[in-house]
């Protein structure tokens, strides 16, 4: 029984993976920490019993969270081994996260018109911005963190959440806009996503202005009824990158580094090259976890996190982490398939798409293959605001994943709106 | 299938496909990338291990200590007492900028790894957790002369190598401008910017127009064929093919033989018997005495170069006096000077004496190896008596030293710009030879009789006082 449910379940594989770090980190200090042992257990209870609680009261997707789940646990062994007492408090964030996770899980679900609120994210999303300007804190170079009573969080964490709300919302009301604003619905739709970009342009956040054009370029190919705007768009993107190659000094250093990262190595190319170092010394199966020197590389425990991993776990690991975002993005994109209400089937792919294009920026950036944007590994990295937003994410997913009771939005009545305009 | 949701699997097929890429580049990177980036000396794992070797010490012939290494609160520290007597012979070895010359050539020796795979051998000594112990190097530097030399140098550009010519030990070896290793953080900025390169050691990399210390090649290539016409009739000047040769100051020099030629230096009479020799046997001349080929030696050497394209008789004259594009490292004008010195033997130059570990046991020792024959010795033996005369009543009389016979040949190299080179290649004492010695003195303007002759002469004093 015990070893069908091991073999058998994927919670049952999860223990396994998580029974084995313990043993590990038992033997790993000199001394044993409590500490450790207690938070491994802490997290495997609340892994085994939020699972068993999702599937109760969900009827939706059961894998999303197991691989969230995978993800987290790896990210946690990792961040653990670089530095314990970041370990520890990355799996307090990891309890904070899941009670978020079933709260906002029941939020999205009791609220029905979550279509009508356009204009709310957009002024919430604005709100976000100006807060950054005038009371943000800057950490390494950009100004993108607020202090809220001596805690510190990212706004763009939110905004990428709400900037998927307000596409999803806008083209489930498409057909009232275009009564309103005919044919120029479309361009001061693109104008307002576009100025998305630009003030995290702005804020030198590049990692998610790049992630939040690719998330938008998706829903405007599959949604936008004007395909000729989509081409347009294209061209655009590209005279764009060409302009900010030209004119900005950290995007041109960004790419000159992409470039070569030797040239400069002492200077610019140094975290890249110590990096590559640490993907190139882990090999097929790694050095095995603890026996590397991941912390020679500036900033391992959030952006760089998949170098640790790839150093002391391998290069199939890497790959499993790799394999695990593909499969978390094929279970969205399936919920996308299946769901029947619009606003939620944008909604589906649009955190997909974030989620996929997040996961693929860093990882691209990390091992070299693409220009660096600073930006976390969902689920991996360690930090509060992306775990938190990754729950939310993920719990919108587990809604979305659900067959849901609610009338589409281009039928409701034009006066609830304008009141909420 | 709706529309929307065949667009909808298009993206999920292109987000798949970025996913696939990731996983085939990187699994590319791994393959055949890494290996080879994980050299790099930046890679701070590779001295992981290194630091719990203490790394071994460095002494000159005598004992004296170069550069050792001591631990200081678990952490090791390396010392470099001399400062930059020794920049660019013993190098500098840092965690963040790397190793370089005798420090990278013998870093296993240093560290006593015996291991094909070092990089392996070093874990197994990070998880064995016992202290080690490196090997010391014995160098064939004589410190006192190291210091002569580096004092004669002062204020010049330049370099200069003195070597035993029989048995290829390295007495001194001096490049200005110099760098100190004991200092390389702070200064690093600055000697990287710097566009004197102070990092290049020119004893071994630096290129320079010989000038006429190549008529000593020349004069063995006429030597050796009873064809060459060895008489000449000097007007101060020559054309050839529309190239006019001068000698220095237009000073003809009248009838004179081989000795007379290479006594007063005499551009015409060489850039003539050049004509006569041929391009294809004065290279092959060059290339006995090493040009064109790799030098093996304790650092890395560049290669001396002699032209392998065609040439013109204007352009074999302008090559037989050492200018042309002939370009020479200093320490092979040292080896070409110990040839001449040693029966046309020349003896391959040796840096590290021996290697010792940490019990004081010779482990390793570099012995006297012949490299080429140059020359027969009744040939060289007329090259050294000529060569006597040159510092006797020749060009060379500043590098005369009172009861002892100097043989040397000076050179005065034009080069792209308005200086030209000293240089001066000797040995002596002329008939027993102790020490054979090569001045380059880089854009000095003045020539090798006046710049180069008496560094030569100062030193070759200090090296036949001090050495037994």
């Amino acid at each position: 029984m015990v070893k069908k449910w091991l073999m058998k379940t994927p919670q049952g594989l999860l223990g396994i993976i998580n029974i084995l770090a313990l043993i590990l980190f038992i033997f790993y200090g000199e001394n044993i920490e409590t500490n450790i042992i207690v938070s491994i257990v802490v997290f495997m209870g609340i892994v085994y019993v939020s699972n068993f609680i999702l599937s109760k009261v969900s009827k939706g997707d059961n894998y999303i969270f197991l691989i969230t789940c995978m993800l987290l646990s790896i990210g946690i062994i990792m961040i653990y081994r670089i530095n314990p007492a970041r370990g520890i408090k990355q799996i307090a964030l990891f309890g904070v996260g899941i009670a978020l996770f079933f709260a906002t899980y029941f939020i999205i679900k009791k609220v029905k018109n979550w279509h009508k609120y356009t204009n709310v994210y957009l002024g919430v999303s604005l709100a976000l911005y100006l807060g950054t300007l005038l009371f943000g804190t800057s950490i390494g170079g950009a100004k993108n963190w607020i202090n809220i009573g001596g805690l510190g969080f990212q706004p763009s964490e939110v905004i990428k959440i709400l900037f998927v709300f307000f596409i999803a919302s806008y083209y489930s009301n498409v057909g009232k806009y275009k009564k309103k604003f005919k044919e120029k619905t479309s361009l001061i739709f693109m104008a307002i996503s576009y100025s998305f970009m630009g003030f995290l342009f702005l804020q030198k956040e590049i990692g998610t202005a790049v992630l939040l054009f690719l998330v938008f370029n998706v829903l405007f190919y599959v949604y936008e009824e004007n395909r000729k705007l989509i081409g347009l768009n294209f061209i655009g993107a590209i005279v764009m990158a060409v302009v900010g190659y030209m004119l900005f000094g950290h995007v041109r250093i960004r790419v000159d580094i992409w470039l070569d990262p030797w040239k400069d190595i002492a200077g610019r190319g140094y975290q890249i090259a110590q990096s590559l170092f640490a993907i190139g010394t882990g090999g097929l199966f790694g050095t095995g976890i603890g026996l590397g020197y991941p912390d020679f590389i500036p900033e391992v425990h959030t952006d760089f996190i998949f170098s640790a991993i790839c150093e002391e776990m391998g290069l199939f690991t890497g790959i499993g982490v790799i394999m695990l975002f593909m499969i978390m993005v094929y279970r969205g994109i399936k919920i996308a398939l299946e769901q029947d209400n619009l606003f939620y089937r944008i909604l589906a792919l649009g955190i997909t798409a974030t989620i996929g294009f997040q996961a693929f920026i860093i990882l691209g950036g990390v091992i070299n293959m693409i220009p660096l944007t600073g930006i976390t590994l969902p689920f991996i990295s360690y930090g509060g605001s992306s775990l938190i937003s990754g729950f939310i994410c993920l719990a919108i997913l587990q809604v979305a994943s659900e067959e849901l009771d609610i009338e589409e939005g281009e039928d409701e009545d034009e006066s609830r709106v304008q009141k909420n305009n | 299938m709706n529309l929307e949701s065949k667009r909808i699997i298009r993206v999920l097929v292109f987000i798949s496909a970025l996913f696939i890429s990731l996983i085939l580049y990187l699994s590319y990177f791994q393959l055949f990338k890494a290996e080879k980036i994980l050299e790099n000396p930046f890679n701070k794992r590779n001295f992981i291990g290194q630091e719990k070797i203490l790394r071994g010490k460095i002494v000159d012939r005598n004992g004296t200590v170069l550069a050792y290494s001591d631990k200081q609160d678990d952490k090791q520290v390396r010392h470099y007492p001399k400062g930059s007597l020794y920049g660019h012979v013993i190098g500098y070895s840092y965690r963040e900028y790397g190793k370089s010359a005798l420090e990278s050539t013998y870093n296993d020796e240093l560290l006593d790894l015996k291991e094909s795979n070092p990089i392996d051998e070093l874990k197994d000594i990070l998880k064995s957790g016992k202290e080690k112990f490196g090997n010391d190097l014995t160098l064939t530097i004589d410190n006192e002369l190291q210091k002569k030399a580096y004092d004669l140098l002062k204020g010049n550009k330049g370099s200069i190598v003195m070597m035993n010519p029989s048995t290829g030990e390295v007495y001194a070896m001096v490049s200005n401008p110099a760098f100190n290793p004991a200092t390389l953080r702070e200064d690093w900025t600055d000697l990287v910017e710097n566009e004197d390169s102070y990092l290049l050691n020119r004893s071994t990399m630096g290129l320079y127009a010989p000038g006429s210390i190549f008529k000593v090649i020349t004069a063995t290539a006429a030597l050796e064929d009873p064809k060459v016409d060895k008489t000449f009739n000097c007007q101060g000047s020559t054309t050839i093919l529309g190239y006019t040769l001068n000698d220095y100051g237009k000073e003809a020099h009248g009838n004179l033989n081989l000795e007379e030629a290479l006594v007063k230096s005499c551009n015409v009479s060489f850039g003539k018997m050049g004509v006569e020799i041929g391009k294809d046997n004065l290279r092959s001349m060059a290339e006995r005495y090493m040009l064109n080929k790799e030098i093996p030696f304790d650092l890395q050497v560049a290669k001396s170069r002699f032209s392998k394209e065609k040439m013109d008789n204007a352009e074999l004259a302008a090559t037989a006096i050492g200018q042309g594009k002939t370009l020479v490292t200093p320490l092979n004008m040292a080896m070409v000077a110990s040839s001449i010195a040693n029966d046309g033997q020349m003896v391959k130059p040796i840096l590290v004496k021996e290697v010792k570990d940490h019990n004081g046991d010779v482990i390793k020792k570099n012995t006297t190896k012949t490299l080429a024959t140059t020359s027969s010795p009744e040939i060289s033996n007329k090259i050294t008596d000529m060569m006597i005369e040159v510092v006797n009543r020749g060009t060379g009389t500043k590098a005369r030293i009172s009861n002892v016979d100097v043989a040397g040949k000076t050179g005065t190299a034009e080069n792209e710009t308005d200086k030209a080179h000293a240089w001066f290649i000797g040995f002596a004492p002329a008939k027993n030879p102790k020490v054979a010695v090569a001045v380059v003195l880089e854009n000095n303007g003045s020539t090798g009789g006046t710049a180069a002759a008496p560094i030569a002469r100062n030193l070759m004093v200090k090296a036949l006082n001090t050495l037994e």
